[in-house]
């Protein structure tokens, strides 16, 4: 798990997609904590 | 021929690699931050652990500049070589189909293994025998390809296994025994076992040189 401080979950979203997993091999999912 | 040699951060394996290009051609190396590639006809991503092998093997060095002007090249039909960590690299940066990873039995392999040639489509394997037998080293902890199977039986059908390990010699758990896959074009080929660690009989074999002198060959 990987807890990370962003301004939104699009911006989470992006940066899993663009580095944190490989969609070939990997999925993610996101929580939100407030 | 002149040969790029491309150095990340804990990149291992580049001065192997120039020593191999510059059987065959002029080498020299080509820093990840720059975004200049000097002109070079072919090159190669080496082998090692660029930044640390952190996410997964390969998933930042994909964002250097260096990457983005090699993904151009290889857009232009420039011959690009990935070696094992320049395997992963390229596969990251989506140059190559399918991911690399942990070995099946979770342990670092470092041995020689028989390869079969595939497909002589690529021009480092152009002049090569489909089915001949090469004589090459591996050494990854994350060597394992895997790619779904329907992908799996496009990249068969459209000749982009480049290299199998020959029977029984599978040292990885590699799907379908594949050690190396192109991309479409054919272009870019990318491989686990490591050509630049056999280009001279004292060391065991010399079956790696044919891979840069065919890639010299088709560049002439």
């Amino acid at each position: 798990m990987v807890e990370l401080e962003a301004a939104s979950t699009e911006e989470i979203a992006a940066l899993s997609e663009k580095l944190l997993a490989n969609p070939l091999i990997e999925d993610f999912e996101i929580e939100t904590i407030e | 021929v002149n040969w790029g040699v491309v150095q990340f951060p804990g990149s291992c394996d580049e001065r192997d690699a120039l020593a191999a290009c510059s059987r065959s051609g002029e080498a020299r190396l080509l820093w990840h931050g720059d975004s200049d590639l000097g002109g070079v006809d072919a090159i190669v991503v080496p082998g090692g652990f660029s930044y640390g092998d952190y996410l997964r093997a390969g998933a930042i060095a994909r964002f250097s500049p260096m990457m983005e002007a090699i993904g151009e090249f290889a857009a232009a039909g420039g011959p690009v070589l990935g070696i094992c960590n320049g395997f992963q690299v390229l596969c990251e940066a989506g140059l190559l189909p399918g991911a690399l990873l942990v070995n099946e039995r979770l342990r670092f392999v470092c041995r020689q293994v028989e390869l079969v040639v595939e497909s002589n489509r690529s021009p480092f394997t152009a002049g090569l025998e489909v089915g001949e037998s090469l004589s090459v080293p591996v050494k990854h902890g994350e060597g394992r390809y895997f790619a779904p199977d329907e992908l799996l039986d496009e990249l068969e059908a459209a000749g982009q296994v480049a290299l199998r390990y020959a029977p029984g010699q599978n040292p990885n758990g590699s799907v379908r025994d594949v050690a190396g896959v192109t991309n479409e074009a054919g272009n870019v080929l990318g491989l686990m076992p490591h050509p630049e660690h056999a280009v001279d009989p004292l060391t065991g074999s010399a079956d790696g040189l044919r891979l840069f002198e065919a890639a010299s060959g088709a560049a002439a």
